[in-house]
């Protein structure tokens, strides 16, 4: 199958020891009616080939602005972003994204919309759609090849969106809280199918939440953010083994790394709160 | 299996045998029952209001000599040119004026320039109502074609300009992201998601543009032509047959009425997603 081709390509990649993604000093400033707005405050992180990093923080902390930023989506910033190891400057189709909301083209069938990222890459219809049914089958959609996505229930829409973005075989995979509007079955069901699928095709990806749980079943790293300004407060290693699937909330070793977690969070909530009182 | 069938046996014994589905079918067949016999309802009670007397029957002719008049215009050999110069001028002048507005939203829609150029005047001169424009359109292009069809084509165009740049303008960003993290090319965006995201917005203009293509036909008739359904009723008019005036009416009303069907079934196929 072509999706082994990414994961022969990320060993070399490691060979050569080149982070995929090198973010240094990143910090982005919005001008707003109300002055500017510092959203993300100097952070700076690596993610390894082949690596599952996870970013959580509260809402408004500037993860999608960072996710933004690496995926060349148009964001003023300042600091540096190497991809691969080049510079952004736009989108790229060995980087993929998954966003919140599926944002799958109405027209287009779900095999349609697997297969336009090909497509646009140059490929014919036929192998584009050779590509589009192979990981329909991986997010076991077969049944659905011919619908369209008003057709489908949330959780399927964003499996389709996951395809989607896979289509290209990207080197780095964006996902940006894709799991967010889902319910908490048909969430630990997704969470389940992507570990899955990762194990497959062995992209470098980067995973946005604000469900802790979430973060520590996916990741091999988990980076905590705090918000105004968006700066990384503390990187706790996952070293639970994998495969892996949900079921793993239950044993000890993750419920000390959650704790660990939790202290951060509720620290820094503390002294927001403080601040915020004091002022 | 076992499950769904004492659920259904349950809904059945709660409403006493009677489900849901054979109560609405009945409600349905009703309902199209009474449509059925609402036009020749209203013919008939006409027909009774204009013969009984108390109504001057000159004015108020029944529809038995409306149907007499209409039958008497086709023998003729008028009704056919009437109904061509007619749907010659609504067609054409839809056409073009489509065609116009759909090119100019996307312009204005996709490029803010053009849209800081035209806009604002296209703001201005939208609301005038097309009728308003028939004494200097006369003086323009005289009883011609032309100044017809200028008319038809300026209420079609501002309709389905509006309609058009709307749609452009509300194309999901998300989506246009999600294109170009898939390698779309800028310059593909148009025709890869602009125009999709914009269609459904372009057919309800259009079919707007419908109704309002034969508002303006009235217009560019009544000011002055040679043949058309509403010049033939105008000149009926003139010779007090109030017959032909009134079936002229019910021919407008028809070819409207199947005009607007038709492009309500085209529009379904035309978004085909929904
Ligand atoms: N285009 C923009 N213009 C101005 N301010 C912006 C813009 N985009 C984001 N911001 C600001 O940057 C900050 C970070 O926003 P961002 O969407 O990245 O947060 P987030 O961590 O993804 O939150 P959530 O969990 O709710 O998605 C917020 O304060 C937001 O108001
Ligand atoms: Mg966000």
């Amino acid at each position: 199958m072509k999706l082994a081709l990414a994961s022969s390509s990320a060993s070399v990649e490691s060979a050569r020891k080149q982070p995929a993604i090198q973010v240094s000093n990143l910090s982005i400033v919005f001008d707003t009616n109300r002055g500017q707005t510092i959203a993300v405050d100097r952070v700076s992180f690596d993610v390894a080939p082949g690596e599952f990093v996870c970013i959580v923080g509260p809402s408004g902390c500037g993860k999608s602005t960072v996710l933004n930023t690496i995926a060349g989506l148009e964001v003023p910033f300042e600091g540096d972003i190497l991809v691969e190891g080049s510079r952004v400057y736009s989108p790229r189709p060995d980087v993929g994204m998954v966003f919140q909301q599926p944002h799958l083209f109405p027209w287009k069938s779900v095999r349609r919309n697997i297969a336009h990222g090909p497509r646009m890459l140059g490929k014919s219809r036929t192998e584009a759609n050779a590509i589009a049914d192979d990981l329909i089958a991986m997010v076991g959609l077969k049944r659905f090849a011919d619908a369209y996505p008003n057709t489908l229930s949330g959780g399927m829409q964003q499996r389709v969106a996951i395809a989607r973005a896979l289509a290209n075989q990207p080197r780095v995979l964006l996902m940006d809280e894709p799991f967010g509007a889902l319910d908490a079955q048909t969430r630990a069901v997704m969470q389940d199918n992507l570990l899955e699928l990762r194990d497959r095709i062995k992209a470098t990806i980067v995973f946005v939440t604000h469900d802790i749980d979430e973060a520590i079943v996916l990741a091999d790293r988990v980076l905590i953010m705090s918000a105004g300004p968006g700066r990384i407060l503390r990187e706790v290693a996952v070293k639970l083994p994998r495969p892996r699937s949900s079921s793993i909330m239950v044993e000890p070793i993750y419920l000390s790394l959650k704790k660990d977690c939790l202290d951060v969070i509720r620290a820094e909530g503390l002294r927001a709160f403080n601040q915020s009182d004091a002022s | 299996m076992q499950d769904g069938t004492s659920a259904r046996l349950e809904i059945a014994l709660r409403t006493d045998g009677r489900g849901r589905r054979p109560d609405s079918a009945r409600l349905r067949r009703l309902n199209i029952l009474v449509g059925a016999l609402s036009l020749p309802l209203f013919i008939g009670l006409w027909e009774l209001v204009s013969r009984s007397g108390t109504v001057n029957m000159v004015l108020f002719p029944p529809p038995t000599v409306v149907a007499a008049a209409v039958l008497e215009w086709i023998r003729s050999g008028q009704f056919l040119g009437d109904l061509l110069a007619s749907l010659f001028r609504v067609t054409t002048g839809f056409i073009v004026g489509g065609a116009l507005g759909i090119l100019l939203g996307i312009l204005t829609g996709q490029f803010p320039i053009i849209s800081s150029l035209l806009s604002p005047l296209f703001h201005i001169l939208r609301p005038i109502p097309p009728i308003a424009f028939v004494p200097i359109v006369i003086l323009w292009f005289g009883l011609s074609e032309t100044g017809k069809l200028f008319l038809v084509v300026w209420g079609v165009f501002f309709t389905v300009w509006l309609s058009t740049h709307i749609g452009v303008q509300k194309v999901d960003r998300g989506l246009i992201r999600a294109a170009l993290m898939l390698g779309t090319p800028r310059r593909q965006m148009l025709q890869e998601i602009v125009l999709l995201g914009a269609l459904p917005y372009i057919v309800v203009g259009l079919r707007t543009a419908v109704s309002i293509s034969f508002y303006t036909l009235v217009a560019a008739e009544l000011a002055g032509a040679f043949a058309g359904i509403v010049y033939r009723i105008e000149i009926a008019q003139q010779n007090l047959q109030t017959g032909q005036v009134m079936g002229g009416l019910a021919t407008l009303g028809l070819i409207s009425f199947i005009a607007d069907r038709l492009f309500a079934a085209l529009a379904e196929r035309t978004v085909w997603w929904r």
